[in-house]
C-alpha cells in the first residue's frame, strides 16, 4: 500500500516536472534561442580561427564555416518550426543540458552550467540546514513555553513580536547587521564564506567558515524564528485540546510525560515538514540574502547571473531550482505518508 | 444567503474583531498609511518626488548624501541646515538705458559646519551682467564672482557659489593664512564655503573656526537694454537635510519613501486581493464539484504550487522587463495557490450543509450555489487571508527592484533601498538611506499582520483558549 503511493507520488512529480519545464521553455524560448544563436556563431568563429593558420584557403574556409553552422543549427534543431523548438528546448532542459554559460565559470574554471550551479549547492545548503536547524529548535522551545500558558504575558508579547517582524525583509535587516556589526562595530566580517586567502589546516579553516557563518546565520534566526514559534504553539495548543490529551491527563500521567510524550509526538510531522518546507523555499526564497552577504550559493548566482545577463546561468539555475523544490516536496510527501498513515489512503479529504 | 445575513455576520466579526487590542492598532495604522497617501503632496517638499524621481535637474540644489536635520540634537558641532531664502529687498533704479537693480540678502549663520554651497537663482532675460559680493559679520566684504548671461527667453539662471568664486576667495585667504598653509593646500582643494563662513586669521585655511552672525549676499544686476530680473532667491544647500536626509543622488528621501507608500499599498491590496479571490473561487469549486473535475484541478494545483515563485519571476523580469502591473499579474498567477488547500477543506464541509443539498434541490444552479451559498460563508477567512499575504506581495515587488528589475518608471520602497545598495551606502555609514525605506516595508507589514491575525484568532477559536 505504501509502495503504490510512493509510485504514484512520484509519477505525478515527474509529470509536473515536465509540464512545468514546457511551460518555462514556452516562455523563454525567443532568449534561449537568441543566445544558442550567439553561441553557435562564437564556436564557429572559434574553429575557423583554430584553421585559419592551417593554410586552407579563403573559399574552403567559407565552405567549412557554412557546413559548420549548418551541422549546429540541425543539431540544436533551429531550422524546425517554433513547436518542435520549444519542444527540443524543453528536452535539453529535462536532461539538464544547459550548455555553456555567456561569462561566468565555476571556480574550477569550467564553463559548463551545470558545473557552475553545481559548485553552489553545497554553500546554500550550510547556511540554510544550519539556520533552519537552529531555528526549529528555538521555535520549539520557546513554542512550547508559548502553548503550556496561552494568552498570558509570555504568550502575548512574544506572539506581537511575531507580529512586528513578520513584514521584515530578511536582506533589509542583513544590510543594517552589516552595517552596525562590521561597520561601525567590526566584530564580524563582511561577507564571504571563507577569508581571502582561507587558512590552511582543517581545522582553523572550519573555524573561519563559522565565523563567516555567525553574523547571517543570527540575521536569519532572529528575524525567522519568532514565526517559527507562533505556528508550533499553534500546533500544540491545538493537540493539547485532543480528547486523547485529556484522557493522558485523567490517567494522572505527569505534565512533561503528557507534553513531550503524547503532544509533541503528535505535532512532530508538521512541524518536521515545517522545517524542510523553510529548507526548500530558501533554495529559491532567500536569493537576495545571500547576495547582501555575498555568500557563494545559488542565491548569490541569480544576483551575479542578472547583473551579467548571462541567459544560460539563469536558465540552469531555474531548472534547477525548480528541481530541488519538486523533489522536496515529493520526499516531504513521502517522509509525511510514513508518520501519518491517514496521508497516504488520500482521496477524499 | 441574503445580503443582511453576510451584514450580519460581518457586524457580529467586527464586534469580536474589536476586542483584539492588536487588530486595533493594526487598523489605526492602516489608517494612518492611508492619510500619507491621500495628502501625500501635502507633506513632501518635493511634491513631483513621485514622477521626477530619476531627473537630476529637479534635485539639482540639494546637497549629496546629507544627514538628517535632527541629527544636530545629537551632535555638539551644529551642521547647516538647508534653507531657501526667497524673501529679498529689490531695489531698481533706471540710467540711461541700463536697469540697475540692487539685490539684499540676509543670511543669519549660526552653524559650526558650513554649508555645503550657496545657489543663487533668477529668471531673467536679455542682457545681465551680475556681481555677487559677500558681506561676513566681521565687516569684510568679498566679491565671489562676476557673471553675464544672455538670453532671448526668459529662463532660469542658477550660480553655485562655490566653484565660481574659488579665485577670488583664495585671494581673500592669502591675506590672512600663513604662508605655509597655503603652499600646503592649493586653490583646488579648498572648500570656498569652509573659507568663508570662518574667522579670518592664520589658520582659515587649514582648520577653520566658524565666524557666527549675520552675512549678507549682495547681488547688483545690470540688465542691458531690453531685459528682466525677476524672482531672485537663496539656496543655502545644507549638509542636513529635511526629515530624512538625502541620497548620493541629491534627492530627498522623506519624499521618495511617502511617494513610494501608494505603490506599496497597491501592489500589496491587488496582488493579495486577485490572488485570494481566485484561490478562493478555485478551492470551492474544487470542493464542490468533486470527482474527476476535483482530481484534474487539484493536479493542476499541484503543479502550479510546486513551482518556485521568486526565481521564475525574477528570470520573467529580468528578461522581459516588465512594467509594475504586469509584475502585480505576474505575483497573482503564483500566489493564488496559497489559501486553496483550506478552502477546498472548508467547502467540503460546508457542501455537506443541508443547506446546500436544499438549493440543489430547488435546481439552483452550480455557480448560485457557489457564489451565493458556499463563498460567502469563506469571506472572513479569505480577509484573513489576504490581510496575511499583503506583506509577502510587498517585500516580493522589493526583491525584484533590488536587483533592479523593477518599474523604472515608479519610484518604491525597494528601488530607494535598490539605490543605496548600488551607491554604496551600507559602505559609507549612510544610514538614512538604508533605515527609512526597510522601516516603511516593515511598517507597512507589520499594519497587515496585526489585522491578519487578530482574524485568524477569531476564525480559530481553538487558539484563543486551553
Amino acid at each position: 500500500m505504501y509502495w503504490k503511493y510512493v509510485i504514484k507520488r512520484i509519477l505525478y512529480a515527474c509529470g509536473g516536472f515536465i509540464i512545468i519545464m514546457f511551460i518555462f521553455s514556452a516562455l523563454f524560448n525567443t532568449i534561449m534561442e537568441k543566445t544558442l544563436y550567439d553561441q553557435i556563431n562564437e564556436t564557429v568563429e572559434m574553429e575557423i580561427l583554430n584553421r585559419s593558420s592551417s593554410g586552407l584557403s579563403q573559399e574552403a574556409l567559407d565552405v567549412y564555416k557554412a557546413k559548420r553552422y549548418d551541422y549546429f543549427i540541425k543539431r540544436y534543431h533551429l531550422n524546425e518550426p517554433v513547436m518542435q523548438r520549444i519542444f527540443w528546448r524543453a528536452v535539453d532542459t529535462i536532461t539538464f543540458n544547459f550548455g555553456k554559460s555567456t561569462l561566468m565559470q565555476s571556480p574550477q574554471g569550467d564553463r559548463e552550467v551545470i558545473k557552475i550551479v553545481g559548485s553552489k549547492i553545497p554553500n546554500t545548503l550550510i547556511l540554510f540546514t544550519t539556520v533552519v536547524v537552529i531555528d526549529t529548535l528555538l521555535g520549539i522551545a520557546l513554542g512550547i513555553k508559548k502553548a503550556q500558558k496561552p494568552n498570558k504575558k509570555l504568550d502575548q508579547s512574544t506572539s506581537v513580536i511575531t507580529m512586528i517582524v513578520y513584514g521584515i525583509p530578511g536582506w533589509w535587516m542583513a544590510m543594517i547587521c552589516i552595517m552596525f556589526f562590521v561597520y561601525l562595530i567590526p566584530i564580524f566580517p563582511s561577507g564571504g564564506i571563507h577569508s581571502v586567502p582561507p587558512p590552511t589546516g582543517g581545522f582553523a579553516y572550519f573555524l573561519d567558515m563559522l565565523y563567516h557563518l555567525a553574523l547571517p546565520v543570527l540575521v536569519l534566526v532572529a528575524i525567522g524564528f519568532w514565526g517559527r514559534a507562533y505556528l508550533i504553539r499553534n500546533l500544540v495548543l491545538t493537540t493539547l485540546q485532543e480528547d486523547f490529551i485529556m484522557s493522558a491527563r485523567a490517567r494522572g500521567l505527569s505534565e512533561n510525560k503528557v507534553l513531550y510524550g503524547h503532544t509533541m509526538r503528535t505535532a512532530a510531522p508538521p512541524i518536521v515538514t515545517m522545517a524542510l518546507m523553510s529548507l526548500l523555499a530558501s533554495f529559491g526564497g532567500s536569493l537576495i540574502f545571500e547576495g547582501i552577504f555575498s555568500w557563494p550559493g545559488m542565491g548569490n548566482l541569480y544576483w551575479v547571473a542578472i547583473q551579467q545577463n548571462d541567459v544560460p546561468v539563469l536558465m540552469g539555475l531555474l531548472a534547477v531550482t525548480t528541481t530541488l523544490s519538486l523533489s522536496g516536496l515529493v520526499i516531504l510527501d513521502l517522509i509525511y505518508g510514513f508518520l501519518d498513515p491517514r496521508i497516504k489512503v488520500g482521496g477524499k479529504a | 444567503m441574503k445580503l443582511n445575513n453576510i451584514k450580519r455576520s460581518m457586524l457580529s466579526f467586527w464586534n469580536e474583531f474589536r476586542q483584539t487590542r492588536f487588530g486595533i492598532f493594526g487598523l489605526i495604522t492602516f489608517c494612518l498609511f492611508v492619510v500619507i497617501i491621500l495628502f501625500e503632496t501635502a507633506i513632501i517638499p518635493f511634491p513631483e518626488a513621485s514622477t521626477r524621481w530619476r531627473d537630476i535637474s529637479y534635485w539639482e540644489d540639494n546637497p549629496k548624501g546629507a544627514a538628517p536635520v535632527w541629527v544636530n540634537w545629537f551632535t555638539s558641532t551644529k551642521h547647516t541646515p538647508q534653507k531657501v531664502i526667497t524673501d529679498v529687498e529689490l531695489k531698481r533704479e533706471e540710467d540711461s538705458g541700463f536697469e540697475f537693480i540692487d539685490v539684499v540678502i540676509p543670511y543669519d549663520y549660526q552653524y559650526d559646519i558650513a554649508p555645503n554651497d550657496i545657489i543663487f537663482h533668477a529668471m531673467t532675460r536679455g542682457e545681465v551682467t551680475l556681481m555677487i559680493s559677500l558681506l561676513r559679520p566681521d565687516g569684510d566684504e568679498i566679491l565671489l564672482t562676476e557673471k553675464s548671461v544672455n538670453s532671448t527667453t526668459l529662463r532660469d539662471l542658477r550660480i553655485p557659489i562655490s566653484t565660481n568664486s574659488l579665485d577670488n576667495v583664495y585671494n581673500y585667504v592669502k591675506q590672512h593664512e600663513s604662508f605655509e598653509n597655503i603652499k600646503a593646500k592649493p586653490k583646488n582643494v579648498m572648500n570656498s564655503m569652509q573659507v568663508l563662513f570662518a574667522k579670518a586669521e592664520e589658520g582659515m585655511l587649514q582648520n577653520p573656526a566658524s565666524l557666527q552672525g549675520e552675512y549678507q549676499l549682495k547681488i547688483t544686476a545690470v540688465i542691458l537694454g531690453e531685459g528682466e530680473f525677476l524672482e531672485p532667491n537663496l539656496v543655502i544647500s545644507g549638509n542636513v537635510f529635511g526629515l530624512l536626509g538625502t541620497d548620493s543622488f541629491k534627492r530627498d528621501i522623506w519624499s521618495g519613501v511617502i511617494a513610494g507608500t501608494k505603490w506599496a499599498m497597491l501592489i500589496g491590496l491587488m496582488t493579495s486581493s486577485l490572488a485570494v479571490i481566485i484561490g478562493v473561487i478555485f478551492g470551492v469549486s474544487s470542493a464542490y464539484f468533486g470527482g474527476l473535475v476535483d482530481m484534474l484541478m487539484m493536479r493542476f494545483y499541484e503543479i502550479a504550487a510546486s513551482i518556485p515563485m521568486l526565481p521564475v519571476l525574477i528570470v520573467l523580469s529580468a528578461i522581459f522587463k516588465p512594467s509594475i502591473w504586469t509584475i502585480i499579474l505576474i505575483m497573482c498567477v503564483f500566489s493564488w495557490v496559497g489559501p486553496v488547500r483550506t478552502v477546498r477543506s472548508i467547502g467540503l464541509q460546508i457542501k455537506a450543509e443541508t443547506y446546500v443539498e436544499a438549493a440543489r434541490a430547488l435546481n439552483a444552479s452550480h455557480s448560485r450555489i457557489i457564489f451565493r451559498h458556499m463563498i460567502p460563508q469563506l469571506i472572513p477567512y479569505a480577509f484573513a487571508s489576504m490581510a496575511l499575504s499583503v506583506p509577502g506581495a510587498i517585500v516580493t515587488e522589493s526583491t525584484i527592484s533590488l536587483l533592479g528589475l523593477g518599474d523604472p518608471t515608479i519610484v518604491t520602497w525597494g528601488q530607494i533601498l535598490r539605490d543605496a545598495v548600488s551607491g554604496g551606502a551600507v559602505l559609507q555609514g549612510l544610514w538614512w538611506w538604508v533605515v527609512p525605506p526597510g522601516l516603511f516595508i516593515a511598517g507597512m507589514g507589520m499594519t497587515f499582520a496585526f489585522i491578519g491575525f487578530a482574524m485568524d484568532t477569531i476564525l480559530n477559536p481553538k487558539l484563543k483558549t486551553r
